[in-house]
């Protein structure tokens, strides 16, 4: 049942390349494999040969990918899609070889619709790309993760994506308001919250907009997307404050979050160890002296009406609950590099505090705002044991941030950051890795939260504790998977849905 | 080439801003060159790629605010961190 192809013959190659119509959109060659290998997150290098898959292909319309998907099927080939690799729970990574369908060239605006507030879009597009187009128009699409230059409207969809300043517009789950997708076996659907392609709210039907969001891949391809336009901001406002310990610091983030300002966007609270790593090594560098030990971020978006005196209702906030302010530069510099961060996985500190190349490691949990501060103190000692295990990673800090959509409180999306020098990774050291991991995301769960806010639940180290969070849901889970995808090709291995193709449940399942 | 135009434009000594970092323009802030000795070496960089390199970032930093929002809003509050108090002993770093 499971497909397991690790290499294509020729006459497979020649069906792609007659599939997507020449052979510049068929890759076998090694360089095009290696580059659709890995994701940034940590990756156990010393393996890369296992996670190549067999050949890349570069779409450029729907019905090419689902003619892609159907061979997949006649032959039994595994096949990821890939947009921008940048998922940080690999999702993207082939497990079983096969084919890579790279979304990029599907890049076409369909239809900017300034009445009923949609952009149409082939999900290759980049939000950036995206919204220089829609400025002129006076409008954004405001989904804006930390990897906005770079991750693609078909990722974010992929993962269900988490936005900077979702707490004013939402996520990407609402902010895609309808898609057309490939299902596992090659028929095109459209999904959306009912029927109807700018309908943003129905009650017909399931709700299977959600289920084909988050799935990383495994349950088809979505090729295109209508999404919500919203009034380009007339004022950004961003303010930095600092405290001298966490717990005041928590306290007024607590504040901020519940304040009721509905143009307020987000607000992100960084710790002792993450102030440290910003004044060593972060390139976003916030020289505060050491008496700072706890810095709030906040940033509001609107109408410069609105905007102006909910600014002053947060300065006031902030200052009654301990905050001082780091002023306009540094909010406003520093703000602007939240867009952006991927230059921030360069390097870190051995224990003698010598550099070295690092990767960066992001955990990502949801948690309640009563846990935050037990679970910053479990986390930091899970890495120190680590780190002093095996003297490869390094901890550069944590950081809480509002995680619900256009309420900016209850959870938050809640980081530690941990560096590790991947060139020393042997399978030893890697397993340890995978091992502290998995701890990290044990407190998670322990204290009422989910492993992940953004990214997924896909790797190592995550995805063995799938069944336990999900509970009963992760049984539906492999049903709808048997049933959707019934030779297992879209993504294989991949949230341990190879269980749904094992035993009495996998064959209830599939009948 | 590089040892002709660092001659040329080279950069002034560093004043050490705390033990993992020193500063050698205002604002711009580099890893110790101690720090950067056994598995990463420090390159010298002309003073001119330098302020290149920081001049582009915050080029990009300001099209970034651009691309979001029509304007930017100040507080013109000066920064307030000289007022805050020793760090609480609990809260010290392990
Ligand atoms: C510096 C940095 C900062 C980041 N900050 C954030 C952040 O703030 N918020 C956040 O949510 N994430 C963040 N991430 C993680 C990452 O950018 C997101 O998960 C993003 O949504 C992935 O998009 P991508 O285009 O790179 O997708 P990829 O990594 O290529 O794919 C992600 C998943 O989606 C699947 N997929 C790809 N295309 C499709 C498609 N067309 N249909 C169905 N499935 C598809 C893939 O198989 C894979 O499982 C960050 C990553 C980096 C490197």
């Amino acid at each position: 049942m499971t497909a397991t192809a690790t290499a294509l013959g020729d006459g497979v190659l020649d069906e792609l390349r007659g599939i997507l119509g020449g052979d510049e959109y068929v890759l076998p060659d090694l360089p095009a494999r290696v580059n659709r290998t890995r994701v940034p997150a940590p990756f156990p290098v010393h393996r890369w040969g296992e996670f190549l898959p067999d050949v890349a292909v570069l779409p450029r319309t729907t019905e090419q990918v689902s003619e892609v998907v159907k061979l997949a099927n006649r032959h039994g080939i595994p096949i990821v899609p890939r947009a921008g690799g940048t998922g940080l729970a690999d999702g993207a990574v082939p497990l079983r070889g096969g084919i890579v369908v790279d979304v990029k060239l599907m890049n076409r605006i369909l239809d900017i619709d300034l009445v009923d507030r949609t952009v149409t879009v082939q999900t290759g597009i980049n939000m950036l790309t995206l919204n220089r187009e829609l400025k002129a128009h006076g409008v954004i699409y405001p989904d804006d993760p930390a990897s906005y230059p770079c991750s693609i409207v078909g990722g974010r969809i992929g993962t269900s994506g988490w936005s900077l300043i979702g707490g004013r517009y939402g996520h990407t789950r609402d902010l895609v308001i309808s898609m057309e997708l490939v299902l596992p076996t090659g028929e095109v659907i459209e999904v959306g919250d009912g029927g109807g392609r700018k309908v943003r709210k129905s009650s017909t039907g399931f709700q299977l907009k959600h289920l084909f969001m988050g799935h990383q891949g495994t349950l088809g391809i979505a090729t295109e997307a209508t999404l919500e336009l919203v009034p380009r901001p007339e004022v950004e406002f961003a303010a930095f404050f600092a405290f001298s310990d966490y717990g005041t610091a928590w306290e007024a983030t607590g504040a901020l979050a519940k304040s009721g300002l509905a143009t307020l966007a987000g607000v992100v609270l960084f710790d002792e160890w993450k102030l440290a790593y910003l004044r060593r090594d972060d390139e976003a560098y916030i020289p505060q002296p050491p008496t700072v030990r706890a810095v709030i971020a906040s940033a509001m978006y609107g109408a410069r009406d609105e905007v102006e005196p909910a600014s002053r209702r947060l300065m006031r906030i902030a200052k009654e609950t301990g905050g001082k302010y780091l002023g306009d530069e540094i909010s406003q510099g520093d703000w602007a590099s939240r867009h952006d961060r991927y230059a921030t996985p360069l390097h870190g500190r051995l224990k003698d505090g010598q550099v070295v190349p690092m990767c960066w490691h992001c955990e990502d949990a949801s948690i309640p705002y009563s846990q935050l501060p037990a679970v910053r103190e479990k986390w930091h000692a899970i890495a120190k044991r680590y780190i002093d295990r095996y003297g490869i990673f390094d901890d550069w800090g944590m950081f809480a941030y509002t995680n619900a959509a256009y309420k900016p409180w209850g959870d938050y999306l809640t980081e530690i950051d941990i560096g590790i020098w991947e060139q020393e990774l042997d399978e030893e050291s890697w397993r340890g890795w995978v091992q502290c991991k998995r701890e990290i995301a044990e407190v998670a769960l322990e204290h009422g939260g989910s492993i992940t806010a953004c990214h997924g639940a896909t790797r190592a180290g995550d995805v063995e504790l799938v069944p336990q969070e999900m509970g009963g849901g992760f049984e539906v889970m492999k049903k709808i998977k048997a049933a959707l995808d019934p030779n297992n090709v879209m993504n294989p291995g991949k949230y341990l849905l190879d269980q749904a193709y094992e035993g009495e449940n996998g064959r209830e399942a599939v009948r | 080439m590089i040892g002709f135009t660092l001659r040329a434009q080279r950069p002034p000594e560093p004043r050490r801003v705390n033990d993992d970092v020193v500063e050698r323009f205002e604002h711009v802030l580099e890893v110790a060159p101690e720090k950067m000795t056994e598995h990463v070496q420090q390159q010298d960089i002309p003073a001119w790629d330098t302020h290149r390199i920081v001049g582009g970032r915050w080029d990009h930093l300001d099209w970034m605010h651009d691309h979001w929002a029509d304007s930017v809003l100040s507080t013109g509050i000066e920064p307030e961190i000289a007022e805050l108090g020793e760090p609480m002993p609990s809260e010290e770093r392990s």
